[in-house]
């Protein structure tokens, strides 16, 4: 693993119970750039980003070999500590999750659960990650409203926020604006390009000009294989493979 | 909706494929004029230029919808990019041949000094030229376009060529300047349209290969 090489797969593999559901994956993400998963439906690529912080452990009927490294250690070896992981490798989902809490009780939540108790402490975490989630203008008036009325793009952005007030070093984002309106869906790509100065983001996404906006990188996932990984313009302009070719055209998939 | 698609790429290259027509049809029949003195010709390339003008609009605007509709991947967006700077480059092509018919009048006062000097020969390696690339484009056959930068090469030398016996003629005779002069400008045409051609061939090599060469 060189120094640009945050995470990074090894001949993984991973079954759901007779399901070979990832074959052989081998990939380096890049430190601090916006990597994208794309591929059809069933192929893998979210399973891979689960793998990437042990979500994977919560399916029983799940097993896997090879490894995952994340800055040079292997999150499955049987030391890590999958919580440990998680605040480093923090996840968004397809749907925003907001907790049926105020929004700064959404962000304070993490931090304090990682024992900081302090006040002024907790306010400046709040507001630091409100704002790095380009949330903050939008409610630092009503910080201590429910975080389910905001909007589905704020309350993604909260989401955010709250993945980035653990201080993770990786977030990785499932489908994020699958269920957001095209102006939400902007804002929030806007966010992943800013994002990716201080963070890695590793993104699924099935609309490929998101893909094609947001990331330097792109993986090409067919049949839990990954088919193709290249710098972004590369995989959309001159594709090395002729499955990766045939499926951002739109002739298969 | 990929069918859809699929289907308005194959016509805009058929498109591309008229407009290429058009434009090689313009420059020949203007060199057929300037043999021939033919008015009819002129008249008909001076007609064509409103025509590829039009041409160039409705693929370019053509191709600005694709993109804007079906935000095009990898072949099928360089198959867009390509056409969208080939057409500009067969627009160049047909308005040197309106250029050269319109100086055709200008000549007719008198034969041909030196059996046109080799413009027509000039003329014929262009033509093929621009032939071959728009073969490489409609068959993304590659191998039409092997050898263009000798053609290419030849094209100059015999540009050089023209200039200098031109030069020759005028000092020999001062009566040919206006005419000579209206030769070394056609040549000068003749050889913008074969670096055009050359232009078209690199686009066609893109389309197909994705990688961008540059042939002189």
């Amino acid at each position: 693993m060189d120094n640009s090489t945050i995470l990074e797969t090894r001949d993984l593999n991973l079954w759901y119970g007779q399901k070979h559901a990832l074959i052989d994956i081998t990939v380096r993400i890049p430190k601090k750039t916006v990597t994208a998963l794309i591929g059809p439906s069933g192929c893998g690529k979210s399973t891979l980003l689960r793998c990437c912080n042990r979500m994977n452990d919560l399916i029983d009927s799940s097993r896997i070999t090879g490894n995952v490294l994340f800055n040079g250690e292997d999150i499955y070896d049987g030391h890590a500590d999958a919580y440990a992981v998680r605040e480093k490798i923090g996840m968004v989902f397809q749907k925003p999750n907001p907790f049926p809490k105020s929004i700064y009780e959404n962000v304070a939540y993490g931090p304090r659960i990682h024992g900081v108790r302090e006040k002024g402490a907790l306010d400046r975490i709040v507001e630091e990650s409100l704002k790095g989630a380009a949330l903050w203008d939008e409610v630092k008036d009503r910080l201590h409203e429910p975080a389910l009325a905001l909007s589905g793009g704020q309350q993604q952005r909260l989401c955010i926020a709250r993945s980035l007030a653990v201080e993770p070093e990786v977030i990785l984002m499932d489908e994020p604006c699958s269920a957001l309106d095209p102006i939400a869906t902007g804002k929030i790509e806007d966010l992943i390009i800013r994002l990716a100065r201080n963070y890695t983001v590793v993104i699924v996404t099935h609309n490929m000009q998101q893909a094609a906006r947001v990331s330097e990188y792109t993986g090409f996932m067919y049949m839990g294989e990954l088919i193709e990984f290249d710098e972004t313009s590369r995989i959309f302009e001159d594709p090395g493979e002729e499955l990766t070719e045939n499926y951002i055209t739109g002739r298969f998939g | 909706m990929a069918e859809k698609f699929h289907a308005e790429l194959a016509s805009l290259k058929g498109d591309v494929l008229a407009m290429g027509c058009l434009a090689q049809g313009m420059l020949h029949r203007s060199m057929e004029a300037l043999r021939t003195q033919d008015a009819a010709l002129i008249e008909l390339v001076a007609r064509d230029k409103q025509r590829i003008a039009d041409q160039d609009h409705e693929i370019e605007q053509k191709c600005l919808r694709l993109i804007a509709l079906h935000q095009p991947m990898a072949k099928d967006l360089r198959t867009i990019a390509a056409s969208l700077k080939t057409i500009t480059y067969l627009y160049r092509i047909g308005r040197y041949g309106k250029d050269i018919a319109a100086v055709v009048p200008e000549l007719a006062d008198a034969p041909h000094a030196g059996g046109l000097i080799g413009i027509p020969q000039m003329a014929d390696l262009v033509e093929g030229m621009i032939a071959d690339a728009l073969v490489a484009f409609e068959r993304e056959d590659l191998t039409a376009i092997r050898g263009i930068e000798e053609r290419e090469e030849a094209v100059d030398a015999l540009r050089y060529s023209i200039l200098r016996e031109c030069l020759a003629c005028m000092t020999e005779n001062p009566e040919t300047i206006a005419r000579c002069t209206n030769y070394i400008m056609i040549a000068r045409y003749l050889e913008r349209c074969g670096d055009h051609a050359c232009k078209i061939a690199e686009k066609a090599h893109y389309m197909v290969t994705g990688e961008r060469i540059e042939i002189r």
